[in-house]
């Protein structure tokens, strides 16, 4: 047998009184510190949400004199910028996340599943424009982009979208790959499917949850890119973080405010969602949908 | 050599009551096993032992010190775990140097230790491997050395031949033997496995669903159990229902001699579970069960008085040391074990008479209520031959 | 053809990397080998041989240092403090019983919100008019924006730390969490009973178990505070700024002779990186002798 009693959590030392409770006990100290810590982390949104609601919002006031949605209604206005960044921004991040998809399931499998000589260079290869900074990737593409007639428009813009975005992907499928069970597979052509029934009603079955969610952060790592846009769009393609950009400089932070949250929301409700669908576990690789 | 007391230790998660009320007292420098099957408190015991749990009740004694409050780390007892956990991140030498390290010894005398160590388990020349580059059984060996090169007063071992090949078996067990008589540590084995406590153990104290059921020497397990759910634990499958008056039990198989067997309380009632008589000396009466271990009984060869039964052969299986075979004796199943060829021949539908020697047959109580009857078996013609989960 | 096909495993393996190593090879490192030739003016709209003339620029100009200077500060401070504050968030939230999914759920509310909007949140929290400055002002601690310390556009860069911190804390935080769950507390319980105490529990088990994960993810965070472009622009100083602003400005300038000097400059930030990767992948191979690296990556 293993362990089939309850793990113990660290108790604290020395032992004063004898315990009840189970996994359930948390000390003080440290609910009241998990409080503070996340009340850090989200009272930035305070003030945008204060200011996003308030007519006239002057200093010295914490909480606005008047409440209002004028924000709201200029930013939700049915002709508005707004609807069309989003419209922008969403064709931009879904293109970008499907054709990383598509390329990211064979070399994904491949990577995952394979050993094969110059494997880790492909993935120094894949590592490194993700974290090489955006600002050299636009500065560099640029003119070949203005050449080719690709800078300024919406194309261009989903191209240079998919150098941070595909070897994420790529990367992020060759983990869900890897810990898929494959051998599943095999399994199935021994009880008779072909390779393309085992193909359906296995693998793809195995790795559907995976592969959403890659492409999930694909589909987050375009959807908040602003200096690549902002390079190659040259101002022509107004997604949401341009737009927000714009505003902010514009000074009216009712409408900053909201336009900024409007834009927030849809990144937190995904992430929510599959928090929900994978458990807390599978999210670790958020961090890297920036 | 420091000896060990439990006075009504008890745990509970929740509303499980993993550990209820353990009484047990372990003699200085000897082996203990706590056995029982999984979920049964044992490794819980083992914990509240070692300090990583805090007991919901009760008191833990090392020696006269009483060290209930004392924290794991500083109380002497050190705990070998079922899966190693060896550092990873350390080779196997930093790995058993790492309580030294813990305790401020300079660097030189703490490698020196640990080499000795190493080599005392039998891995003189692994200290530079990583625990990744061990084998499971090499493993097992340096968490030992991690724990033997501190010295406790207390090792606790969490089932430590449960991981290991056949082959490995029997030299750790020879290994941790040694060692107990080289320090004269006193030792505490968990394990689910009756032989492993068997082997191991001067004392088992055998838990069920987080209570003592019986203590006492290893032949008592075999020879007296206190009650057919030990005995079943232990492999006897032949339980025959009877009722006794006197020292003559009334079977299906007949009227059979049984001058002795358990009394009739309730073992767990008490820390005093080891079995024996009565309180007045004299064997239980009313329903009891007749137990006769398979290999104790005998395939008649016309030259022994003691009693004898005719049935038919069910079906034999030969198992390598031994051949097995199932006979039915007036609706009452019972299995045999020869290890002889005196089954080669009982194919199924022969008929064979065996010899049931007085010795060999032992009475323990029979209770009809519904809590025995979960924990009893049913009678035996329906479960003969089913054999307790290890 | 099938059977070929079938017999040559490495062919497959190739032709299925190919699309995505086309990809990035064509852009990604059409774009680095672009802005290589061009900081050293060839292929560039102007006539001339190459030359080293924008590098020679840039290493004259003292502006260049003190935003390098700026940059790497900016990106080292950010780095090390969201290592500190992420383990020990992490450290924080594994000692949760009830209520910890939910905790860990809101820990990392803030991972996918793009950093324009992180931005523009600092600056409504501790700009001189925000809600900060407000709360010291309604509790009479001072009387006029301007009396708030400056920390934003300041030479500190302070509030562009300060965003990097709310949005890493929490990346290093759940880079911790996971390594931590998936080890339990086994090995903690082990070097209890060999008599570790607390702190040398922390320092002899838990910090040598994070330690090549976490230093992975620190890499992906010093890539990112180094290059990030939007949030020093509306967050930091203007003079010295970062590097990322400093190519961008020069490389918008209407003196088009500016451009191969922005070229030098985002060549800078590539090799800066390209180096610190290295260096933290050889570290964390060390760190964990060979075994595979289980690391998320970032963008």
């Amino acid at each position: 047998m293993t362990r089939t009693e309850p793990a113990t959590t660290d108790a604290p030392r020395p032992a004063t009184q004898p315990t009840t409770g189970g996994a359930g006990a948390t000390p003080r100290p440290v609910a009241l510190a998990v409080v503070l810590l996340l009340g850090l982390l989200l009272l930035p949104f305070v003030p945008l949400v204060l200011a996003s609601f308030a007519q006239g919002y002057f200093y010295p006031q914490v909480l606005p004199e008047r409440w209002s949605l004028r924000a709201w209604q200029v930013v939700l206005e049915p002709d508005g910028a707004t609807w069309a960044a989003l419209r922008d921004t969403v064709t931009i991040a879904v293109s970008v996340a499907v054709l990383s998809l598509v390329m990211a399931v064979p070399a994904g499998r491949v990577l995952g599943t394979r050993r094969f000589r110059g494997r880790r260079v492909v993935e120094l290869a894949l590592l490194t424009p993700v974290l090489v900074p955006a600002i050299a990737v636009a500065i560099g593409l640029h003119v070949v982009f203005l050449r080719l007639g690709l800078a300024g428009g919406v194309p261009g813009v989903i191209l240079v979208h998919l150098v941070p975005a595909t070897p994420y992907v790529v990367l992020l499928t060759a983990g869900v790959f890897a810990n898929a069970e494959l051998e599943l597979e095999q399994q199935a052509r021994a009880l008779g499917a072909s390779w393309w029934q085992a193909q359906r009603h296995v693998t793809v079955r195995l790795v559907a949850p995976g592969l959403a969610v890659a492409g999930l952060f694909g589909f987050l790592v375009s959807w908040g890119q602003y200096v690549l846009t902002l390079v190659v769009g040259g101002g022509r393609v107004v997604t949401l973080p341009i737009l927000l950009f714009a505003t902010a400089s514009g000074g009216d932070t009712a409408i900053t405010a909201a336009t900024a949250l409007f834009h927030a929301l849809p990144a937190v409700v995904l992430l929510v969602l599959t928090s929900r669908i994978l458990g807390s576990g599978a999210l670790t690789t958020f961090g890297g949908a920036r | 050599m420091t000896d060990i007391h439990l006075d009504g230790l008890t745990r509970r998660f929740g509303d499980v009551l993993a550990l209820d009320d353990l009484h047990l007292d372990v003699a200085g420098g000897s082996i203990t096993a706590l056995l029982g099957p999984s979920g049964c408190g044992k490794t819980t015991a083992l914990k509240l032992l070692a300090g990583l749990l805090r007991p919901t009740a009760g008191r833990v004694r090392f020696g006269d010190r009483d060290v209930t409050e004392v924290a794991a780390e500083r109380r002497g007892a050190v705990m070998v775990f079922q899966d190693h956990r060896l550092f990873p991140y350390l080779s196997a030498g930093d790995n058993v140097a790492f309580g030294l390290r813990m305790r401020g010894v300079a660097r030189r005398e703490r490698r020196r230790s640990a080499a000795a160590a190493l080599e005392r388990v039998g891995l003189d020349g692994l200290a530079g491997r990583r625990p990744g580059e061990l084998s499971s059984g090499q493993r097992q060996r340096v968490a030992l050395a991690r724990a033997l090169v501190l010295e406790p007063e207390v090792l606790l071992l969490d089932e430590p031949l449960a991981n290991l090949d056949a082959h490995l078996r029997a030299g750790m067990r020879e290994l941790i033997l040694d060692l107990q008589r080289d320090r004269e540590l006193t030792l505490v084995v968990v394990t689910h496995d009756q032989e492993e406590a068997v082997v191991l153990a001067e004392d088992i104290a055998l838990l069920f669903d987080g209570r003592l059921h019986q203590h006492g020497a290893p032949r008592t397990f075999f020879e007296r159990p206190a009650t057919a759910r030990t005995a079943r634990f232990f492999g006897t499958t032949n339980l025959v229902p009877g009722h006794r008056s006197g020292t003559q039990v009334h079977t299906p198989l007949g009227e059979l001699h049984v001058p002795d067997g358990a009394p009739d309380s309730a073992p767990d009632s008490g820390p005093d579970g080891r079995s024996g008589r009565g309180p007045d000396g004299a064997p239980g009466g009313g329903a009891v069960w007749v137990l006769v271990r398979p290999e104790r009984l005998q395939v008649d060869r016309g030259d022994s008085d003691h009693p004898r039964v005719t049935g038919r052969v069910l079906h034999s299986t030969y198992l390598g040391t031994r051949t097995r075979a199932e006979v039915e004796v007036a609706g009452v199943r019972l299995t045999v074990d020869a290890s002889d060829d005196t089954l080669a021949d009982a194919g199924p539908g022969t008929s064979l008479t065996l010899v049931l020697p007085p010795s060999a047959l032992w009475t323990v109580p029979r209770e009809e209520d519904g809590r025995a009857a979960l924990s009893d078996p049913a009678p035996a013609a329906s479960v003969a031959g089913t054999v307790e989960p290890t | 053809m099938s059977a070929w096909w079938h017999r040559h495993e490495d062919v497959r393996t190739w032709v299925a990397l190919s699309p995505a190593l086309l990809l990035v090879g064509l852009l990604f490192g059409g774009a680095v080998v672009m802005a290589g030739l061009r900081s050293i003016g060839l292929l560039g709209i102007g006539e001339g041989g190459p030359s080293l003339a924008a590098y020679r620029q840039l290493v004259t100009d003292p502006g260049f240092a003190r935003s390098l200077g700026l940059t790497l500060y900016v990106a080292v401070v950010s780095t090390s403090l969201s290592v500190v504050l992420g383990i020990g968030a992490a450290l924080l939230l594994r000692r949760l019983g009830a209520g910890r999914r939910f905790a860990t759920t809101l820990f990392q509310l803030n991972l996918p919100v793009p950093h324009v909007i992180g931005a523009v949140a600092i600056l409504a929290l501790v700009g001189q008019s925000g809600l900060l400055s407000r709360l010291a002002a309604q509790t009479g601690l001072l009387d006029a924006p301007a009396a708030f310390p400056a920390i934003t556009f300041d030479p500190w860069a302070i509030a562009v730390i300060l965003q990097y911190l709310w949005k890493e804390v929490p990346f290093i935080g759940i880079v911790a969490l996971a390594i931590l769950s998936a080890s339990g507390d086994d090995l903690e319980e082990a070097a209890r009973t060999l008599g570790a105490s607390t702190w040398q529990r922390l320092r002899h088990v838990t910090l040598p178990l994070l330690l090549p994960g976490v230093l992975s993810a620190a890499v992906i965070v010093f890539a990112f505070t180094f290059g990030i472009f939007e949030v020093p622009l509306l967050l930091g100083p203007s003079s010295p700024t970062v590097l990322p602003v400093l190519a961008h400005r020069r490389y918008t300038d209407v003196d088009l002779a500016a451009r191969p000097e922005a070229m030098a400059i985002s060549v800078v930030i590539t090799l800066v990186v390209v180096v610190v990767v290295l260096l933290g992948a050889a570290g964390a191979r060390r760190a964990i002798r060979g075994d595979a690296a289980v690391t998320e990556v970032g963008s």
